[in-house]
């Protein structure tokens, strides 16, 4: 402040005064000033202050809001493992509902199969005491026939020998029934016993078997390697003994009777056959060729129960196999097999 | 004085009873039959007890001809019993029945049989079946002396 103080004329001691007046103003107004700057310092060191406490809250209201977020966040995701834990509850619920209802039909299947046991042993006991008691008084109406034969022989005209011929004739076509439904019904029974077999094997013991049928025929046998197979070895060498029967049984008009075994093969696996020249069948009857007690000739001709086949076909079936059979009137007949897969 | 027995039939049905000594009569041994109708009676008649207790013990059958299914005691229990005993172990025993089937055949087999047959149902088969086992059991095959007993 370059002022240039107004020089008063007069009174020295008044100027003086006003001189210090003024000094002491400017003084004044100085510190004044300086505190003015003082205060504006202060002021902004506030505003600063204040600036950075209000940063410092709005910082602080960040880190609250994200807390709350995350305590959100933490309560939804507790909310969301406890619906998982409901959900996983409840399957476990289900899972132990399924389990118990596993179980009730497992003691359920278990109830069956006992009755199927026992529905099973009730069969054999009665199949046991058919053969029994069937053939007792078959037994004695043979017996007393024959003897009634013997007593009176000489002094029945032949119609009434003849009768008792009959009478006897069919007491034993009973008794073969019996017989052969016996054994029907014991195959039935059977679970095959499956093991590897040589089928060539089973057709010699067949054959050696049949020995007594083949006396005083003139048989060309022809038979081809078989292969091995899996099979219940018992059964299936009743298989051959029944068709090698027939064949030998069939024939018996030919001269010489030819009779063949060998294999084909399918996609399927091997397929045996057994083949004859003998008096075969005509196939438009050929449904009935399995049935039991069914035949396709006369008893005159031919004997048999009518037996043979059905047994053959229950066995190939227990083995998850087909057969079949192709023949045509008085030129012979072929048998064809093939066994299924079966678990061992 | 108490007759020799030769053959002891051991048969419940009387019709079987009738046709098998009809059979046994061509081998002469008729008289030499003793027939027992019951599991209990064969029984009884081997070990000299009960209705047969004044039976002398050392009159013993040469063949015994058993039917399995008898009523009081069965056929497989007598066989047990006979073949059990060392006073009627060595007797030979024949079991004649209906049945064919593998559980009496081996039991029988097991218990220690001589011979199984089975009847047959034919009567002129059953008649050459019966002469056959008579001939053999008791003419062909060397009976158990006493000093076996």
């Amino acid at each position: 402040m370059g002022t240039r103080l107004a020089h008063f004329e007069g009174d020295n001691e008044k100027i003086k005064e006003f001189e210090d007046a003024q000094r002491a103003t400017l003084n004044m107004l100085e510190d004044f000033d300086t505190e003015k700057r003082r205060l504006e310092e202060v002021q902004s060191a506030t505003l600063n202050l204040l600036e950075d406490f209000d940063a410092e809250r709005k910082r602080l209201e960040g880190v609250q809001r994200a807390t709350i977020n995350i305590l959100d966040d933490f309560n939804s995701e507790r909310m969301h493992s406890e619906e998982s834990q409901r959900a996983l509850l409840n399957i476990l619920e289900d899972i132990d509902v399924e389990k118990s209802k596993v179980a009730e039909f497992n003691q359920q299947l278990g109830a069956v199969n006992k009755e199927l046991e026992a529905s099973n042993k009730e069969l054999e006991a009665f199949t046991y005491s058919v053969a029994h008691d069937l053939r007792a008084p078959l037994r004695h109406a043979d017996g007393f026939s024959k003897m009634l034969a013997e007593e009176l022989g000489t002094q029945l005209k032949p119609d009434a020998q003849g009768y008792l011929a009959d009478i006897q004739d069919s007491i034993g076509t009973m008794g073969r029934l019996i017989d052969d439904l016996l054994s029907l019904a014991r195959i039935g029974r059977q679970e095959p016993k499956l093991q590897t077999t040589g089928l060539s094997s089973l057709v010699a013991e067949a054959l050696s078997e049949l020995k007594p049928e083949m006396a005083k025929r003139e048989i060309e046998w022809r038979i081809a390697p078989l292969p091995f197979v899996d099979c219940d070895p018992g059964l299936m060498k009743q298989v051959f003994l029944n068709l090698l029967s027939n064949a030998i049984k069939y024939t018996r008009p030919r001269q010489p009777a030819v009779i063949e075994v060998g294999q084909t093969t399918s996609e399927g696996g091997p397929v045996i056959f057994v083949r004859d020249n003998g008096v075969g069948f005509n196939m438009k009857h050929a449904d009935r060729l399995f049935g039991v007690f069914q035949r396709l000739h006369r008893k005159e001709d031919f004997e048999g129960t009518g037996v043979g086949l059905a047994t053959v076909q229950r066995i190939i079936h227990k083995h998850g196999g087909r057969i079949w059979a192709e023949a045509e009137l008085d030129k012979g007949a072929t048998f064809y097999f093939c066994l299924g897969e079966l678990e061992k | 004085m108490e007759r020799a027995v030769e053959i002891l039939l051991v048969e419940d049905d009387p019709k079987d009873v009738q046709l098998t000594l009809h059979a046994l009569r061509g081998e002469n041994l008729k008289n030499a039959i003793e027939v027992c109708r019951d599991g209990e009676d064969a029984l009884d008649f081997l070990f000299c007890r009960g209705a047969h207790s004044d039976r002398s013990p050392d009159r013993r059958p040469r063949l015994i001809l058993l039917d399995l299914k008898l009523p009081k005691v069965d056929g497989l229990e007598v066989l047990r019993e006979i073949k059990g005993s060392s006073s009627t172990r060595v007797i030979p025993v024949v079991v004649l029945t209906s049945s064919k089937e593998e559980v009496d055949v081996v039991e029988s087999y097991k218990l220690g049989v001589n011979s199984y047959i089975q009847k047959p149902v034919d009567f002129n088969q059953f008649r050459e079946t019966i002469k056959t086992l008579g001939l053999y059991w008791l003419v062909v095959n060397q009976p158990p002396p006493d000093s076996a007993f």
